[in-house]
């Protein structure tokens, strides 16, 4: 364990102050320590009886177990206490003091702030305070706020507040943050946040280059703006180091890993809590996860009234979080155990023994805070185990760490102590002491017992029974007083008590009433194995709950079964292609896509036969105009963000899903709102329950982008405080929009210059800039990303078609678009679609001439025509808002039910593969109990890619599923006590809202 | 048959001169032969209804009749009673999101003295475009605050909201305070909002002892002067009229029941969101229920997806009286003419299709305590009725004609004439 370097290092350590003057004396006290017979955990698994630690000033200068004791240490005997290396934190979010050093150049944006870096002394006390109590001896702080929210420092824990352990590796930390909806600084949605992450990486490579440049070939190039953030970002990308992203579930680790994958950053996360729940997924990229223990109190369930509101979701994770470290651990998934989260950092040590009781290795866990982070961060020389020349950062305790009776003592940083619990010396006095009075046959039982601080107690002689007066233990010292009279050998009046404990008996004098004092020994009567009976903990039952897919009620256990033929006999099909209405027919699929639709189908004697008779099949219900499944809806913070993008922030554990596939839903295209004209690019999905964000979007789908004109764009009806951000006219949308697509032209332009220039002018030249903005309107322009418009009058929409026609390219739908009927000839020539709600109206000014009969006047002039839901209750009975076409303007049912599946599929450009039933297609269709205009109909099955996504008898099965295992977890939270009444975490689930574009910018 | 031809091509000529007109009285009687007529209250039967001066005078498979009856062949077609929405902003708000057209809720927590048919607009578009669907009634109610106000059932057709109304006062309007107590999340309940709780309830509570004050001192003939709004609350504490209670949860609605028993006041539950997981109590305590909106979003994750749909069928099985509404937001005022696809869902998952109807006409009707003049074809009744070509739960039926109190309304709206205008922007250019 010796090094050849280790006499040299006591030189180098021996550091008194440094640089500033001394102020009154010099303090020259000798620092030396000798901590003997101890139990060392030098590493986990690694462990000395009787060992010897000798510490000199901040560093361990030797340590075994037969070790030579220096002539100048004090010598602090260790018998019965364990001494670990001093846990490392890697997440402690640091409040950056007030006033904030600004930096010289800041970013534009007041979320980007990489180049902030807390200190020590940022650390509130009673935070470092609470750290070391749970036994950590150093720290990763972090800023608390932003986006990019600037870098982790590690410090050791102690009373220098100027330590930094600079040469560390250096992590900079992201986090989804964004404002609310009320404000308008960009980003006030994930959706900003998670374009502006995208486009610092972009602007930081840039920013490097296009200095360089400029260094280099000052008259060939401008300056770049000096900007610290991006300098910062540069620098860090460069060195290859370590982006941390705090996350707040397992979706948000999903997103993050993407990033890191993205700009090919090392995959560190700080992690939720809810890995388990995509924990394979997670897997794939071998992150490393600062990983939280949040474990969620009890829901409240003692009342039904209460426990209805409890989702099963909530139940289940209440249940299963505390496996969640072990699972990670099963996947083989490193990890580093942070007290983060925790509203109280004393449960820290609770809710380890609570993931070691449900299976995670007890040295796994201690090497998670030792080790782990020491390598991780590149200090393993300095930190994480016990060994000379390592800083003496030592956790003491009164027994192994994974016993739930012991105690932390005390924490040594750098070679300093700092007492925990003096409880090791002043001991409990709860418990029952039998007290005998000298020169008497007497003796008593005392029972003394003590909550948060406070002791109350009694003494009694069999049956009798007084209580303790006054009783105060304020060790070593223990006074009480009671009455005599009902006791025997005592008088009446009350007794005084004064006593010392001393070596676990209490020595006092006991005096009588007439003032005349006897002596009284208390002496225990229990043993420690019984007192550390008593401390003992309660965690509930283990959990043997599964994951499902998504978490919560109706949840999957795993991915739909697949067939490779499946046959449905004697149907009536609607195929919503040339073959229009067939009697009496069959489809036979093959592997997920249509194979043959007709009469006389033979079907493979292992197919799967669905026999439909008196059913009729349609197929998957498209819907063109959805919010379901996100996170974020509007980026409403600029009139042009089309670098916002939909696909990243569908959140697939929406029952939104659930409910719409109930309904015969099976695509919909996910839409950014209408807060202003150019808004994000859309996700067209199929509804894949279970799966995850990617694996429901649809590959084949082209790319898309949503505009809106009109009242919301211009924020009519936002409220008095909305009325500055450009436009607020409608005037003023057609000149943003214009203006939007000049900027594109000449950033194209600027692209094809640079492109066009040779390999050796390129050197001299920096490269435009990525922007991600002008890159989607670019796209436009070139026709690679369809354009669908949220749009009302006749005004705007034939304007937007001016537009589009002056910049040469064609708007693909247009949404809503409820005055479609009064220029439906010119959508027709221009070649838009029409995808309106079927007889919304009057909800707002610009829609109160929409008419239901819209529908039927844009299709009667050739125009593409779907009818959309824009709403989770619309969305699950598409086939009857179909209806309505019917009903207003006399559309064929045909016809009708084409504007839920093959129009919305032509719309989108994905009816090569969708939108009809015909071979060749994607197995999605619905099976409806009749006629699915009709308002009796039900829908019973719904099929994506030939796989059963909803069935009703499935579901029937699944409710009662459900409810036993309610049923089954309340039973279980209520025969589990919890004392504290919580588990040092907030009970709640992240709460996102559910989108059902009731708000009135959603439409 | 030569006579509806008439009517009708009148209707339609109207699209082209003016804005609808409201109908004269009933001047002749009118017999409606040939068709197939749904009572609602009985089997529905093969035949004839006649209806003199707004009154139904005689129903039957043959009816001999005057001669100066009108005799209308309605052969293939059926007669419904009028549908009712029985819960609506309709004629308070005409848009929305456009504050200055919205009377539905005024200022402050207790206002039981503002009525309804006062703020009624008989010109919102809303109006002809709800009754082109068959939807003939509207339950008009007051919004907003713990006490709402009063409501009223309007005929949606009339000059003047006077001449529309059919009846009111129909009863005075309470939000019911949130009655949760958010405990799971911390270890002692949040006294803020137990306290919040208790405030509300007490001001409720307060509210009923001051109006029994008042109308003690009226009856002793000892009250110093007029206040509106002890006095609007008369008729409640005589009985004369319900506390529409609108409570979604299950603790709410137990509240309520429990309170309402207590003040001795008669109460009908608006909203019901839970109303199927307590419905002992509603039984037990002859409580009906105004089930709103069945066409929404179950209102926990966990519900099963037809959540919302079930409830009335359940409430139907166990025996409470009940009808359906569709939503009372302001978003839904122009939206009433969908009030019949909402019992039809509930149909579609289990509710008897006739129960169906009903809870959109007879049921509404006597909830609303308007049954003895409307919500079903009986003789004495108001001859307000739909005549169309088929089941008008379903949405591809037309409803064709409409009577209110036996004068027949005008069936063009905005909708149609916009539609007209635009069919011919288009004959022009096919034209041209």
């Amino acid at each position: 364990m010796k090094t050849p370097y280790f006499y040299l290092l006591i030189f180098v350590t021996v550091i008194f102050s440094q640089v500033n003057p001394e102020i009154g004396l010099r303090d020259r006290t000798p620092h030396v320590y000798a901590f003997i017979n101890a139990r060392i955990v030098v590493s986990p698994g690694n462990e000395i009886q009787q060992g010897t630690i000798v510490v000199r000033d901040q560093k361990i200068v030797e340590i075994g177990k037969n070790v030579g004791i220096p002539k100048d240490a004090r010598i602090l005997d260790m018998t019965g206490k364990t001494i670990y290396p001093g846990f490392i934190d890697m997440y402690v979010e640091t409040p950056i003091a007030k006033p904030v050093v600004k930096s010289a150049y800041p970013h534009w944006n007041s979320r980007v702030h990489p180049e902030t870096t807390p200190t020590l002394a940022n650390l509130k006390d009673e935070d470092a305070d609470a750290l070391r109590k749970a036994g950590f001896t150093t720290a990763l702080l972090v800023p608390e706020k932003g986006i990019f929210r600037g870098n982790g420092q590690l410090v050791n824990l102690g009373d220098e507040k100027n330590n930094a352990l600079t040469g560390s590796v250096s992590s900079q930390w992201i986090a989804f943050e964004h404002g609310s909806w009320a404000d308008e600084t960009y980003p006030n949605s994930l959706l900003g946040t998670i374009a502006l992450i995208r486009q610092s990486f972009f602007d930081a490579n840039w920013y490097g280059e296009a200095l360089n440049a400029w260094i280099n070939y000052p008259a060939e190039n401008p300056k770049p703006q000096t900007d610290d953030a991006l300098q910062t970002l540069a620098t860090h990308l460069s060195g290859n180091s370590p982006f941390v992203f705090k996350v707040d579930d397992d979706i948000n680790a999903l997103r993050a890993l993407k990033l890191s994958t993205q700009f090919d950053l090392p995959p560190w996360m700080a992690g939720s809590g809810y890995e388990y729940r995509r924990i394979d997924e997670i897997a794939q990229s071998s992150p490393f996860i600062i990983l939280p223990l949040n474990f969620p109190a009890a829901p409240d369930v003692t009342a039904e009234e209460y426990a209805i509101d409890v989702s099963l979701r909530d139940l289940r994770h209440w249940d299963i979080a505390p496996d969640n470290p072990r699972i990670l651990d099963e996947h083989e998934i490193s990890f580093a155990l942070t007290s983060a989260k925790l509203k109280d950092r004393s449960r820290f040590k609770k809710n380890v023994l609570h993931s070691v009781y449900r299976g995670l290795d007890k040295d796994k866990a201690l090497s998670s805070l030792t080790v782990i982070p020491a390598k991780q961060l590149g200090v393993h020389h300095i930190l994480g185990t016990l060994e000379s020349g390592k800083y003496a950062n030592l956790l003491v305790t009164d027994g192994d760490y994974f016993d739930e009776g012991t105690k932390i003592l005390s924490v040594w940083v750098e070679g300093h102590e700092f007492v925990q619990d003096d409880t090791g010396n002043k001991v409990s006095v709860q418990g029952a002491w039998i007290g005998a009075l000298a020169e008497s046959q007497w003796t008593y039982k005392f029972s003394l017992s003590e909550t948060n601080g406070t002791y109350s107690g009694s003494v009694n002689h069999d049956t009798t029974k007084v209580s303790l007066d006054k009783l105060k233990y304020e060790p070593p010292f223990v006074f009480f007083s009671f009455q005599g009279e009902e006791l025997p050998g005592l008088d009446k009046g009350i007794y005084r008590y004064s006593g010392i404990n001393i070596d676990g008996n209490i020595t006092g004098t006991l005096i009588a009433p007439d003032g005349t004092p006897s002596r009284m020994t208390l002496v225990s009567e229990v043993s420690d194995e019984e007192q550390k009976e008593q401390t003992k903990s309660d965690f509930p039952p283990k959990s043997n709950l599964k994951t499902r897919y998504p978490e919560g009620a109706f949840g999957l256990d795993g991915p739909p079964e697949t067939y490779d033929d499946v046959i449905i006999e004697n149907a009536t099909i609607w195929t919503s292609s040339d073959s229009g209405i067939l009697e009496n027919a069959s489809i036979w699929i093959k592997n997920g896509k249509f194979y043959k639709v007709g009469q006389n189908i033979n079907a493979p004697r292992s197919a799967e036969i669905i026999d439909a008779r008196g059913k009729t099949i349609t197929p998957g219900l498209i819907d063109c105009h959805s919010h379901t499944a996100l996170h974020a809806v509007n980026e409403g913070t600029q009139s042009i963000t089309s670098e916002v993008r939909i696909k990243d922030v569908i959140n697939p554990n929406d029952i939104a899903i659930y409910r719409e596939l109930a309904g015969g839903l099976t695509m919909a295209n996910l839409f950014h709102g209408s807060a202003n004209a150019i808004g994000g690019q859309n996700a067209v999905v199929k509804l894949k329950w279970g799966q995850t964000a990617d694996e429901m979007i649809y590959q084949n789908a082209p790319e898309g982008i949503k505009f809106a004109l009109g009242e919301n764009v211009k924020q009519s009806n936002w409220g008095d405080n909305y009325t500055t951000r450009y436009p607020q006219t409608r005037m003023g949308v057609d000149q943003i929009i214009r203006d939007g697509f000049s900027a594109a032209r000449e950033y194209q332009q600027k692209w094809e210059e640079y492109t066009a220039l040779s390999k050796r002018e390129q050197k001299k030249i920096a490269p435009p800039r990525t922007d991600l903005e002008l890159d989607a309107l670019s796209e436009i322009l070139k026709g690679q990303r369809l354009v669908h418009c949220h749009s009302y009058r006749q005004d705007e929409i034939l304007n937007l078609m001016r537009i589009a026609e002056d910049f040469d390219f064609r708007i693909r739908t247009f949404q809503h678009i409820l005055e479609g009927y009064k220029v439906a000839d010119a959508m027709s020539k221009h070649g838009a679609g029409g995808s309106t709600f079927s007889d919304w109206w009057a909800y707002k000014f610009e829609v109160y001439d929409a008419i239901p009969y819209n529908a039927a006047l844009m299709h009667e002039q050739g125009v593409l025509v779907s009818i959309n839901s824009d709403s989770n209750e619309l969305a699950r009975r598409m086939n009857l808002e179909a209806a309505k076409a019917v009903k207003y303007g006399n559309v064929s049912k045909e016809d009708a039910l084409k504007m839920v599946t093959l129009y919305p599929a032509q719309q989108l450009k994905i009816d090569q593969w969708v939108g009809s039933i015909e071979p060749g297609k994607d197995a999605d269709f619905v099976i409806w109990s009749g006629d699915p205009l009709s308002v009796y109909t039900k829908c019973e099955q719904t099929w994506i890619d030939g796989m059963n996504y909803f069935d009703l008898d499935k579901d029937l099965e699944m409710r009662r599923r459900d409810a036993e295992e309610r049923q089954t977890l309340i039973q279980k939270v209520l025969i589990t006590p919890d004392k504290n009444g919580e588990n040092g975490h907030e009970w709640r689930a992240p709460n996102y809202l559910e989108h059902s574009c009731g708000t009135e910018v959603g439409r | 048959m030569r006579k509806l031809f008439v009517f009708i091509c009148l209707l339609s000529a109207g699209l082209f001169s003016s804005d609808q007109i409201p109908a004269p009285d009933q001047k002749v009687p009118i017999l409606l032969t040939n068709g197939t007529v749904h009572p609602v209250s009985q089997p529905s039967f093969e035949g004839s209804i006649l209806f003199e001066n707004g009154k139904i005078t005689k129903m039957g498979p043959e009816i001999l009749t005057s001669p100066e009856t009108e005799v209308w062949d309605i052969s293939g077609m059926h007669v419904y009673p009028g549908l009712i929405a029985a819960g609506t902003t309709i004629g308070l708000v005409e848009i929305s999101a456009v504050r200055a057209t919205a009377d539905n809720a005024e200022t402050g927590w207790l206002n039981p003295n503002v009525r309804a048919e006062r703020a009624y607009n008989p010109d919102s578009e809303s109006i002809p475009v709800t009754r082109s669907n068959g939807v003939l009634l509207a339950h008009v109610t007051p919004q907003g605050g713990r006490v709402s106000g009063t409501s009223a059932v309007m005929q949606l057709d009339g000059w003047t909201w006077e001449d529309c109304i059919l009846r009111t006062p129909i009863g005075i309007h309470v939000n019911w305070p949130s009655m949760k107590i958010e405990k799971s999340s911390h270890p002692k309940p949040d006294q803020k909002k137990e306290n919040q709780r208790d405030v509300q309830m007490k001001q409720l509570d307060d509210m009923m002892e001051d109006a029994r004050a008042y109308l003690n001192a009226l009856e002793n003939n000892t009250l110093k002067g007029t206040d509106q709004r002890w006095e609007a609350m008369i008729p409640i504490l005589r009985k004369e009229i319900p506390f529409f209670i609108h409570a979604n949860r299950i603790l709410q609605i137990q509240a309520a029941v429990e309170w309402c028993n207590r003040q001795d006041v008669n109460m009908i539950l608006v909203g019901g969101g839970d109303s199927w997981r307590t419905t002992d109590l509603l039984k037990d305590n002859h409580i009906p229920v105004i089930f709103e909106h069945p066409l929404s979003t179950p209102m926990r994750r966990d519900e099963s997806t037809d959540a919302k749909y079930g409830v009335p069928s359940m409430l139907f099985e166990n025996g409470i009286k009940f009808c359906v509404s569709a939503s009372a937001g302001t978003f839904e005022a122009s939206h009433q003419r969908n009030v019949p696809y909402e019992a039809a869902m509930a149909a579609a998952y289990g509710l008897p299709r006739d129960e169906a109807l009903k809870s959109v006409t007879l049921y509404a009707a006597e909830i609303l305590g308007i049954d003895d003049q409307v919500g079903s074809l009986d003789v004495g009744k108001d001859a307000t009725l739909i005549i169309t070509d088929g089941d008008p739960l379903e949405i591809t039926t037309h409803v064709e004609i409409a009577f209110i109190q036996g004068r027949l309304i005008d069936l063009s709206d905005r909708h149609k004439t916009l539609y007209e205008k635009y069919q011919q922007k288009y004959l022009q250019k096919q034209s041209d």
